[in-house]
């Protein structure tokens, strides 16, 4: 069994990349609008700060007023960044040492932990709940619970041929749903950074007062 | 120029229906035409931000419309929902085939309703969400993309259509005609002339070779010609070369807000032909939000090419005499504790951040400021055509009671806001929520604390 889905990993994670690509090129292929306005300030400033402070509760009134659910959403991107990582070392047969597997089962736990919090917000909270859709809740239940059975697997070795298939599922959905921003976050957070960057409008260096 | 209404994307409706039931007059054949638009006029850019949006609300208390009615129609994620949904249907390979699994929504006639109420109704394109969105997507652009769609059919509220009309045919969105704009400039520097108690004072027009061609916003003749005198004191102090044009000189573009970009191209266009009929080195523009978005940033875009001269607002014309010593300020002429608003499309949108404080600090004995500020403030309501839409009074007025309250805690007694869409704005805010302020343009502080000979 567990040979077979290892091929099916494989197969939809090829299947994921190429679609993305394709993907991509289809989004490119609408064409981009040349900027003739003269810079203001520095889009390359513009764009690292997009990609490092910018991301910060101290710049974002929303991460502050929103602590919780934000680092909510920091930890369970850190936790599906550990399941694809921990999944790649089990494909390469990979012995992890035993410091680095408590690190995984670390990472993988609280992932999931966070990933369950943020599923139930979405229900939970009418805001959330009504701005939902389908995709958004199906997307949700499946990567938490890839990453609950990558913080299974590594805590007691078993269910390996359940994580294979979950890692199949998310890898066969991630370019149908909403997933596929995990390409397109940086595609957006560049137009963020080159947009107010070009306009001199942020970074700024002067400090204001926390709203 | 064009004539009333035939912008060449829009198809008024039989009889220029009004809103109520406007979509519902529409034929199958406009319907389609609307989607044709709005393909015509998506970007690689909007449909990256269209496959980013994760739906996780953290946008919501951003948008001071959630703010003062919260409900989920006010959610930026909602109103953007509103557009994505079409694309998903239309150009999203799973949305056509599971529309309600992704979301996705047809554009119909009540769709196009939404729309209006939505898109119209409950934004001022202050772009606060983009800048607190998990993802940094630019809900504006979005938003606008969708009032370009509404244009093309007709949809365009009555009265902020008819503020692009009437700047379309009579050269400025007053209606002003050029021989009375001639009189008033020649009337005004009468006063500025008594005023600085100086015979050599001018406010010219139409000067050859001048260094600035300054322009401003029509409701500055009409209705706040102080406002004219007192850049034209500081100009005059100053010594610089400068002049008004006689003929398109409206520093708005109504065009940015209803999403007409033909109607906008041609207002940009206007202040182009100006500066190279007259010559001169600087586009400078006056204290206008909008304005400022519109040519110094939109309009090259509209135009499609690299304007060959600088275009500047006069903040930072001022801010700059103020740096090289051209200019002095008393600051203990301007004794009342002084706020500042940061118009949406002048400071976030627009980049102008510290030259307008730099100026209030020099020019005021107490300068405080409203928190949060710059590029993180709050819209005042006004914008994104909200002034001209009277249909959505009401609300623009419930969503100002943040900028209100934003206000009343600084204990100012004067608000000084570099664009007359807010000072109008922040006037009707001020008598609603009783704030007990009075709102003057930055120019107005400066010029009042200017340190004239004799
Ligand atoms: S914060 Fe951004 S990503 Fe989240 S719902 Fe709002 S617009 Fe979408
Ligand atoms: S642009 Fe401003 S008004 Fe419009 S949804 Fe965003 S925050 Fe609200």
């Amino acid at each position: 069994m567990t040979p077979f889905l290892r091929y099916a990993v494989f197969l939809s994670s090829g299947f994921c990349l190429v679609s993305l690509l394709i993907l991509l090129i289809k989004t490119f292929a609408f064409g981009r609008r040349t900027n003739y306005a003269k810079h203001r300030g520095s889009a390359v400033r513009g764009v690292l700060y997009a990609f490092g402070r910018g991301m910060m509760p101290t710049e974002k009134e929303s991460a502050r007023r929103h602590l919780f659910t934000y680092s909510a959403g920091v930890t369970y991107h850190g936790g599906i960044l550990a399941a694809l990582v921990y999944l790649v070392l089990l494909l390469l047969e990979y012995e992890l040492p035993a410091p680095l597997l408590s690190l995984f089962r670390l990472l993988l736990t609280l992932g999931f932990v966070a990933g369950f919090f943020l599923l139930l917000r979405r229900i939970l909270l009418p805001a959330p709940r009504k701005l939902s859709c389908p995709d958004d809740f199906a997307a949700n239940i499946l990567v938490t619970a890839f990453v609950l059975l990558g913080a299974v697997h590594s805590q007691w070795e078993s269910g390996l041929p359940l994580f294979f298939l979950t890692a199949t599922a998310v890898f066969l959905y991630v370019p149908l749903g909403k997933i596929r921003h995990c390409v397109f976050f940086f595609y957006s957070r560049v137009l963020f950074g080159l947009f107010y960057g070009s306009r001199g409008v942020l970074p700024q260096e002067k400090k204001q007062e926390a709203a | 120029m064009r004539e009333h209404g035939t912008t060449s994307q829009r198809m008024p409706l039989e009889g220029d229906a009004p809103l109520e039931g406007g979509a519902g007059r529409l034929t199958p054949e406009e319907l389609r035409r609307s989607l044709q638009i709005f393909r015509e006029k998506l970007s690689s850019d909007e449909v990256a931000y269209i496959n980013s949006c994760v739906r996780c609300g953290l946008c919501a208390d951003s948008c001071h419309y959630y703010l003062a009615e919260p409900q989920t129609e006010c959610i930026p994620a909602y109103k953007l929902g509103l557009v994505t949904g079409v694309f998903k249907m239309y150009f999203g390979s799973v949305g056509k085939v599971f529309p309600r699994w992704m979301g996705a929504r047809r554009l119909d006639r009540q769709t196009l309703e939404a729309w209006v109420d939505s898109l119209f109704g409950r934004c001022t394109l202050c772009g606060r969400c983009s800048l607190n969105c998990s993802v940094g997507l630019d809900v504006t652009r979005l938003i606008r993309l969708a009032r370009s769609t509404l244009v093309s059919v007709g949809l365009v509220p009555r009265g902020l259509q008819s503020t692009v009309d009437t700047a379309l045919q009579k050269g400025n969105n007053m209606g002003i005609p050029r021989q009375e704009w001639v009189e008033t400039v020649e009337w005004l520097e009468q006063e500025l002339r008594g005023e600085l108690n100086d015979e050599r004072a001018r406010l010219p027009l139409d000067v050859q070779g001048a260094r600035l061609l300054c322009t401003v916003n029509p409701r500055e003749p009409m209705f706040f010609p102080l406002s004219i005198v007192a850049a034209g004191k500081i100009l005059h102090a100053a010594g610089e070369s400068w002049t008004f044009s006689s003929e398109n000189y409206d520093v708005t573009n109504y065009g940015l807000f209803s999403g007409d970009d033909d109607a906008a191209r041609v207002m940009a266009e206007r202040l182009v032909e100006s500066m190279e009929r007259l010559g001169c080195e600087t586009l400078v523009l006056a204290e206008c939000g909008h304005g400022f978005n519109s040519n110094r940033w939109k309009g090259p875009q509209w135009l499609r090419k690299r304007y060959g001269f600088e275009v500047r607002s006069i903040l930072e014309v001022v801010a700059d005499y103020v740096r090289e010593g051209r200019i002095k300020l008393d600051p203990s002429l301007n004794p009342d504790l002084v706020t500042l608003h940061d118009p949406c499309n002048l400071v976030r949108l627009g980049g102008v951040v510290e030259d307008q404080r730099y100026l209030l600090e020099r020019s005021s004995l107490h300068f405080v400021e409203m928190v949060p500020n710059r590029e993180k403030n709050f819209c005042c309501g006004g914008g994104g055509g909200q002034l001209s839409m009277s249909e959505f009074s009401e609300r623009r007025l419930s969503a100002g009671k943040i900028k209100a309250e934003q206000i009343r805690a600084t204990g100012a007694r004067v608000v000084a806001a570099p664009c007359h869409n807010c000072i109008d704005q922040i006037s009707e805010l001020n008598k609603h929520y009783k704030l007990g302020v009075e709102t003057k343009t930055v120019c107005e502080v400066v010029a009042a604390a200017l340190v004239t000979e004799g």
